[in-house]
């Protein structure tokens, strides 16, 4: 504990005084990791992760820490600092020492969603990272209730009644791909705000709501034993999970919005510790462990460079504001 | 006898050697990590999920679900010895719990919680056994006006269930609700009573308030205490329950394993409110209710055994409608997935061998436990003998590094601190922390559960009385809330008239 209080002290103070807190902050091991040139890496790389341990955020995390331990040769443990959707770890990793030994697992809908529910000063922003690549995709997929009756779009669209739809959270992808899609297809229904996925899957089998939106590797158990429907998914092709469902841009609708994950470090990573980070990652995601683990997860690989994540998540955010101004849309109480 | 070829193949599955090991492997480890407060099964589970990789899927959830049930019996030893409860289903252990340790009958409590424990358990793998298909629905027809009317009913019981003075036990219940409300609203996004800090954005953990509320506020307490009298260390009787113990708490075991049961079905809070029903129903039936608080087995045997049930049965909605109740069980969900297995409704079907292997294996985990327990109990009340000034530190410690290992955060150690002063300030002033804990749990669900029916409903209150179940927990409600008032009335005008008529007279 009092190591931790040291160091944060310490991480404050390196952000006024430079290069000067360096070598006393790292202290961990082998001690002077700051002249440059030195090996990369000088110790552990520790990989903070903004949500509960368990999840899918987690899984993917300790699956590549596990893969770049054993190329880096160096431990690689997983720290879940939960808060704020990730806002709060992620900000945390930003402010330290960019000497690649800390690095963040970014959710993407943090930088291009929640920004569009929570206020400005709470948003994360991606220049202050080196994003280091992109690591996998989860898509979203709408499922309605066997009791609903609905099958297609067009079946919610003809439909009368009053249209309740389950959400994952305020400022998800869940929330955004619904609201959008409901605007420009002209369906009137009331937002229902779930804590996770897992209760608003649950609500959709009991038919508390009559549609759900929940990213595909949680639905897809039930998807496969029918107690609930797959209408559309939000991804921009159509999932090797999921080939029979149509996507949201097939039907006509404009709405791209799958949840992407990338490994990222705080920005000024050297060049040579950036290059062997991303090496790391490549030959992490060429094993067969990690494939295996995709599928298993079921999850798309999105194996980009961070160049490439940057570049397309920006554009996202940008698109998904646009949207949101176009069809007049809150993502806060609606 | 085709139902039951499946169960004792399954029996078989647990009986392999290697089976075995991993199921004591993971009730020991359950139980040494239920005793750190914080650090939970959840979590653990995590950590260790990658290990399981190189094994066989029956083998790996039979270590993880032993890691989840060990970990409600490691619970109740804190609860008893150090007056910490590491989760929100063993706060009303603490009661009287502590109480039983400080009278030197830590022994009987841990005693009587064990085989409380080991009985619930049972009664709720055989209910998962032969009723888990028929009941696993309880938990999809449950939507969020069941939730709210149950909130309400459990809000209820927090009064009922407190010691001391009602006006206090209010005063602290409202505090656990106006806590409740810290955070970003689910809603809407709108931060209340964050203050800009994004280490309030989710809200106030559990751990920190009831520990700091509990255990560090009981040290603090007792720190000044002791600068007033020389306290005697507390004298350890009898480690084992006695008969008359035993014949006490059969009642209470046997309503709160049935109790445990049912509620442990529904994901999200069901444990929590099992316990305290438990603790109502025990507390209601005494002869002398005001035994409770100050000592009395049931108050351990009834929650603890109805905790432990709900721990069983909330593997039903997984293993048969493949959706987890709670946090622990979203990781079993994830490990399922990694060994390539589908949880969900064709699970029994398609995968008889890991199905029952798995329900069976928790008969024998419990009985490991149960003989687990047996030379701990005497081990751990030890614990009572060392002196004050060694034991508080280490408490101290305890708590600190649960509070800590929650979110990796030092700003969680801040608030347990803070609660601590405030636990201690609420001792002084004969404020009881149970019903601001209890409040603080219930109050998250009741608002969310409340604004959520809402909108379902379309802001048409009469869908709570339309819908069967949100009905009849109302009308309970109704009843408990209204009973007490009118039976005193009653009492009152009757004693008006005896009066009256010896006036007369």
């Amino acid at each position: 504990m009092k190591a931790s209080l040291t160091r944060r002290t310490l991480v404050a103070t390196t952000a006024a005084a430079g290069v000067l807190a360096l070598s006393a902050c790292g202290g961990n091991v082998a001690g002077g990791s700051a002249e440059s040139g030195e090996a990369f890496p000088s110790g552990p790389i520790t990989l903070t992760v903004g949500q509960d341990a368990g999840g899918s955020t987690d899984r993917i995390a300790r699956a590549i820490a596990e893969g770049m331990a054993e190329d880096l040769g160096v431990a690689v443990p997983v720290v879940n600092k939960a808060g704020a959707n990730g806002a709060l770890a992620t900000k945390e990793v930003a402010a330290m020492e960019p000497d690649g030994q800390n690095l963040v697992l970014l959710n993407a809908s943090l930088i291009t969603i929640t920004p569009l529910a929570v206020g400005e000063d709470e948003a994360v922003n991606l220049d202050n990272l080196d994003v280091i690549a992109g690591l996998s995709q989860d898509d979203y997929v709408l499922v309605a209730s066997p009791e609903s009756g609905f099958e297609t779009l067009a079946d919610i669209q003809e439909s009368t009644g009053e249209l309740n739809f389950g959400t994952t959270g305020v400022g998800t992808g869940s929330q955004l791909a619904q609201a959008v899609l409901f605007a420009q297809a002209e369906i009137d229904g009331t937002a229902v705000p779930f804590d996770s996925g897992s209760p608003a899957l649950t609500a959709v089998m009991g038919d508390q709501v009559d549609v759900a939106t929940i990213q595909l590797g949680e639905a897809l158990p039930q998807i496969e034993a029918g107690t609930v429907t797959p209408i559309v998914t939000f991804a921009k092709e159509r999932s090797e999970f999921l080939a029979d469902v149509p996507t949201a841009i097939e039907e006509g609708y404009e709405v791209p919005v799958s949840q992407y994950r990338a490994l990222a470090a705080p920005k000024g990573l050297s060049e040579d510790a950036k290059a062997r980070l991303v090496e790391s990652v490549e030959t992490v995601q060429g094993t067969e462990t990690y494939q295996e683990f995709n599928q298993q997860n079921i999850l798309t690989p999105w194996e980009v460079s961070g160049e490439e994540v940057v570049e397309e998540w920006n554009a996202l955010a940008e698109q998904y504001k646009a949207l949101v101004e176009e069809y007049d849309i809150s993502l806060s109480g609606e | 006898m085709d139902f039951f070829d499946p169960v004792l193949n399954g029996f078989g599955v647990v009986l392999d050697p290697q089976n075995l090991l991993y199921c004591l492997m993971g009730v020991v480890i359950g139980m040494l990590i239920g005793v750190l407060p914080g650090l939970g099964p959840a979590a653990t589970i995590a950590i260790l999920l990658p290990l399981t990789y190189g094994i066989d899927p029956v083998t790996a959830i039979i270590m993880l679900a032993g890691i989840f049930y060990g970990a409600q019996y490691g619970g109740t030893i804190t609860s008893v010895l150090l007056r910490l409860p590491g989760e929100a289903s063993s706060v009303v252990t603490v009661f009287d719990g502590y109480v039983l340790a400080k009278q030197g009958k830590a022994g009987t409590a841990l005693g009587i919680a064990a085989i409380g424990s080991f009985i619930g358990g049972t009664v709720a793998i055989i209910g998962l056994t032969f009723l888990a298909p028929l009941v696993a629905s309880f938990a999809l027809d449950f939507g969020p006006p069941e939730y709210t009317a149950l909130a309400l009913v459990g809000i209820l019981l927090v009064a009922t269930i407190s010691g001391g003075t009602k006006i206090k036990a209010l005063i602290a219940a409202a505090v656990g609700l106006l806590l409740a409300t810290v955070g970003r609203d689910v809603f809407t996004g709108a931060e209340r009573f964050t203050f800009g800090n994004l280490s309030l954005a989710d809200g106030i953990d559990f751990v920190p308030i009831a520990m700091g509320l509990f255990g560090i506020g009981e040290i603090l307490y007792n720190l000044e205490e002791r600068h007033r009298a020389v306290s005697a260390p507390a004298k350890v009787a009898n480690v084992w329950p006695s008969r008359a113990d035993l014949r006490k708490s059969s009642g209470a075991i046997g309503r709160g394993s049935v109790l445990g049961f049912f509620l442990g079905i529904l994901p999200g809070g069901g444990a929590t409110i099992s316990s305290m029903v438990s603790y109502a129903v025990e507390k209601k039936r005494a002869k002398d209710p005001s035994r409770f608080g100050k000592g009395a087995v049931e108050g351990v045997a009834g929650p603890e055994t109805a905790n432990n049930a709900a721990a069983t049965s909330s593997f039903i909605p997984l293993l048969t409608l493949g959706i987890p109740a709670n946090a622990t069980m979203a990781i079993i969900f994830g490990a399922l997935l990694i060994h390539g297995i589908t949880p969900g409704p064709q699970l029994i079907s398609e995968d008889p061998e890991l199905f029952w292997g798995v329900v069976n294996s928790m008969y024998i985990g419990n009985i490991l436990l149960l003989i687990l327990s047996i030379p701990l109990v005497g081990l751990f009340v030890k614990i009572l003998r060392v002196r004050a000034a060694i034991l508080a530190p280490i408490t101290a410690l305890i708590t600190i590094l649960g509070a800590y290992t929650i979110r990796n955060s030092m700003f969680d150690v801040l608030l347990v601190v803070l609660f601590g002063a405030l636990g201690y300030l609420m001792k002084k002033f004969g404020f009881e922390p149970g019903p601001l804990v209890l409040a603080f749990v219930l109050g998250e669900l009741l608002e969310s559960n409340l604004r959520r029916s809402l909108l379902v409903l379309e802001g048409d209150v009469s869908g709570f009385l339309t819908r069967p179940i949100s009905a009849t927990l109302l009308v309970i409600f109704v009843l408990v809330a209204v009973g007490p008032m009118i039976k005193s009335a009653l009492a009152r005008r009757q004693q008006r008239d005896t009066t009256r008529v010896s006036a007369d007279s």
